[in-house]
């Protein structure tokens, strides 16, 4: 159901009000945290294209505002710990960026860009207790993908009115996951 | 009726009846008592929350929240009690009542959950509602800790009352532990539940697994038009509030249709204080209320004063209740007020895998889950332990989470996150436990909330009874998953504290006996009889049914009897 049909339901259920009313408050209009740079932004972008790239069909996670996102969550969601999680990692890729082609990691070819996040996924956790740099950075990267708009209508299949439950539908060849 | 000269206007401040609480039995108090005539008063001690308008995230994707739905650090840390429970979040916080607005003792430790607004709990209730059944009401009398004054059969016309105008979903599964009720049609199991549900009938005979029931309107028939309300769209944003009256809650159903009476007035932010008495007529005459943003006291008067704060705050009310005839708390002559607190066991679950049905899914998100009626002790004692356990299970795809700390990057590992992942289960217990003398809350002696009033102390916990009742459904759940074809079958008892079920109930217990219950078979009580009790603190017993239906049942059946003693008099 698109949303001029949904307001056409809520309007005969009297909801028409309750839509109205509805705070447009999206995540983007909140502003990068302070302590962080446009550059950071723009590398945590970086690697969340690498995480989530465009595939045919849906953009990448660089395309969403993951760095602003990711900054966000941290700086509002996360304990002070985290913070320091994402400088680590951010030093870390920038440092083999610099070893692996003398050029910050945004600039590199994203088949060079992918090879480096996956050898630093491969390798062996850090002892160091607390908040670990990768995981928190790839898992805030999932959740602003397909919890954003393009994520979740093109990436996944997004209902915001099913109308109904139907208990057996059956799943051909492409279907995509639900995103709620 | 007495007068009580302390308030300057009283007569403005009179009313036929008060009901304290506009949650879920507040509201069909307030619809009984207006629909029959009584100029009604609702005190409620939170803000207004009109329906639709004052559902500010109902309609919001998941992207319009600027935290998508997590819950800001600041928030979680200053209400480590409210977060606790599984539907505070960003999109439903100010549903929740906020740790420091209302402190409380622990003596032991007790989640409260509370919903500080007119509609109370009834907009983030969990909306599961099965009938109790002659089993439920007579098991404790043969268990020998409690005795009810009411019969199955006494109370089925009053869940068909509720039922027919709240809107259930069901299925008439005939099963005697858990009677049928007036149903809308029933939702669909998807194709794993039923394998399971087949595979675990056919293992375990006598064991049934039946859809769960829910009050959401599959179907909007013409009493829940004239309501304002439509069908549930399968949203699953219950806890947001239906701007469509999907499910019902009071905000929604009962008391706009009282106020269309025109005999209703609520109050919101009236902290009622305590119920006054007036010893020469034996009766209360009022209720004594704290002005929410003023903290000015004001006094309001009745014939007839029904209770309905939630449990809880039901049992601190009547415990500060104290006059020279009851100087321990209204009704409290044996010193039972707040005492026999009980509460839902839901410590055991299961998770687990399934394995096939790789080119099945489902559309569309369901409010509820196959359900098992209980098995254990129903007709006679079987088990090491008392009483049973009713168990939920749901089957559902594993989204993109599963790819949150495994491995992979790039094209490959994001197509592989936008398909359906491999079936998973989740099977939860809901056990009954035993109201025990020992598990009460009381009125602190040296601490009070920011209105003056004693703070609770609670002093609640769980049983070696309840223990054993964990063993044994960690270890049937596993038996039930291995039949059903679940790998990967991993047991949690998470040990939670008493509360976070949000099931509490008791502390004014309905009873035939004077010496040993506070409330008698009308939910009045025994020494004050213009005073009735109809929500969880009421209950002589806590089932293994999600409690709020019988609830709803009680009040109607109560509101219809007081309007009856009012018109012979005798109140």
């Amino acid at each position: 159901m698109n949303r001029r049909t949904l307001l056409r339901h809520a309007a005969q259920l009297g909801a028409a009000a309750a839509l109205g009313s509805l705070p447009h408050r999206g995540w983007s209009a909140l502003p990068r945290p302070d302590g962080w740079s446009a550059a950071e932004e723009a590398l945590l972008d970086a690697i969340g294209e690498t995480i989530l790239p465009a595939t045919p069909g849906s953009p990448g996670a660089g395309s969403v505002a993951i760095g602003r996102f990711i900054l966000r969550m941290t700086a509002d969601c996360h304990p002070p710990a985290a913070a320091d999680a994402v400088r680590r990692l951010l030093g870390e890729v920038a440092s083999r960026a610099q070893a692996a082609g003398a050029r910050p990691f945004p600039e590199l070819p994203a088949a060079e860009q992918e090879r480096l996040l996956v050898a630093l996924e491969r390798q062996p956790p850090s002892a160091r207790a607390g908040v670990a740099p990768w995981r928190h950075v790839k898992d805030l990267t999932l959740l602003g993908y397909f919890t954003a708009e393009a994520g979740a209508t093109r990436a996944l299949r997004y209902d915001p009115v099913p109308g109904a439950y139907r208990g057996s539908v059956p799943l051909r060849p492409g279907d995509r996951a639900w995103a709620t | 009726m007495s007068s009580h000269p302390t308030t300057p206007g009283a007569r403005a401040h009179t009313y036929d009846a008060i009901v304290v609480g506009s949650g879920i039995s507040g509201g069909w108090a307030a619809k009984e008592l207006c629909e029959a005539g009584l100029r009604t008063l609702v005190l409620e001690r939170g803000r207004d929350v009109q329906h639709q308008r004052d559902y500010p995230t109902a309609l919001a994707n998941p992207w319009d929240l600027p935290h998508r739905g997590r819950l800001p650090r600041a928030l979680a840390q200053a209400n480590p009690i409210a977060n606790k429970c599984y539907a505070f979040d960003e999109a439903t916080e100010h549903f929740f009542a906020k740790d420091a607005e209302h402190p409380y003792v622990q003596e032991k430790p007790f989640d409260w959950i509370r919903g500080y607004q007119v509609g109370g709990k009834s907009l983030t209730w969990a909306r599961q509602t099965q009938r109790w059944s002659r089993h439920d009401f007579e098991g404790p009398a043969r268990d020998g800790f409690a005795e009810w004054p009411i019969t199955y059969d006494e109370l089925a016309p009053w869940y068909s009352h509720v039922e027919r105008f709240v809107g259930i979903s069901g299925n008439r599964d005939g099963v005697e532990g858990l009677p049928d009720g007036e149903f809308l049609p029933a939702w669909e199991m998807n194709d794993a539940e039923r394998s399971m549900a087949g595979r675990i009938e056919d293992a375990f005979p006598g064991r049934r697994v039946v859809q769960g029931r829910c009050a959401h309107l599959t179907e909007a028939r013409p009493e829940h038009l004239a309501q304002g309300r439509g069908r549930c769209q399968s949203r699953n944003l219950c806890y947001r509030g239906c701007p469509f009256g999907g499910y019902f809650s009071s905000n929604s159903s009962t008391l706009p249709w009282a106020a269309r009476t025109g005999n209703l007035t609520v109050r919101p932010g009236s902290v009622v204080e305590s119920i006054l008495h007036d010893d020469a007529t034996g009766r209360a005459s009022g209720v004594r209320v704290i002005d929410a943003a003023t903290k000015a006291v004001t006094e309001y008067f009745a014939k007839v004063i029904f209770v309905n704060a939630a449990c809880l705050n039901t049992n601190l009310i009547l415990l500060n209740s104290r006059s020279r005839r009851y100087p321990a708390g209204l009704g409290n002559d044996h010193g039972l007020l707040g005492r026999h607190v009980a509460f839902h066991n839901y410590r055991g679950s299961l998770n687990a895998s399934l394995e096939g049905f790789a080119d099945s899914y489902y559309s569309g998100r369901r409010p509820t889950q196959p359900m098992m009626p209980n098995f254990r002790n129903v007709t006679r004692q079987e088990t090491d332990f008392q009483r049973g356990y009713m168990v939920f299970f749901s089957a559902s795809r594993r989204g993109w989470t599963r790819g949150q700390g495994a491995p992979g990057i790039g094209a490959a590992y994001k197509e592989e996150l936008t398909l359906p992942g491999p079936w998973g289960i989740y099977m939860m217990m809901q056990g009954e436990t035993i109201p025990r003398y020992e598990n009460h809350v009381r009125l602190s002696t040296d601490q009070r909330d920011p209105f003056g009033i004693p703070q609770l102390v609670t002093s609640i916990g769980y049983t070696e009874n309840d223990e054993r009742m964990i063993r044994d459904f960690l270890a049937q759940g596993r038996a039930m998953l291995e039949a059903a074809g679940a790998r990967d079958i991993r047991a949690t008892d998470d040990r939670r504290n008493p509360g976070l079920d949000i099931h509490e109930m008791g502390g004014a217990r309905m009873g035939r006996d004077p010496r040993t219950s506070l409330l008698n078979r009308w939910n009045q009580f025994h020494t004050c009889p213009n005073v009735f009790v109809t929500d969880g603190a009421a209950m002589a017993s806590t089932g293994v049914q999600n409690p709020s239906l019988t609830f709803m049942a009680l009040t109607a059946r109560a509101a219809r009897h007081a309007v009856e003693e009012l018109r012979k008099g005798t109140l």
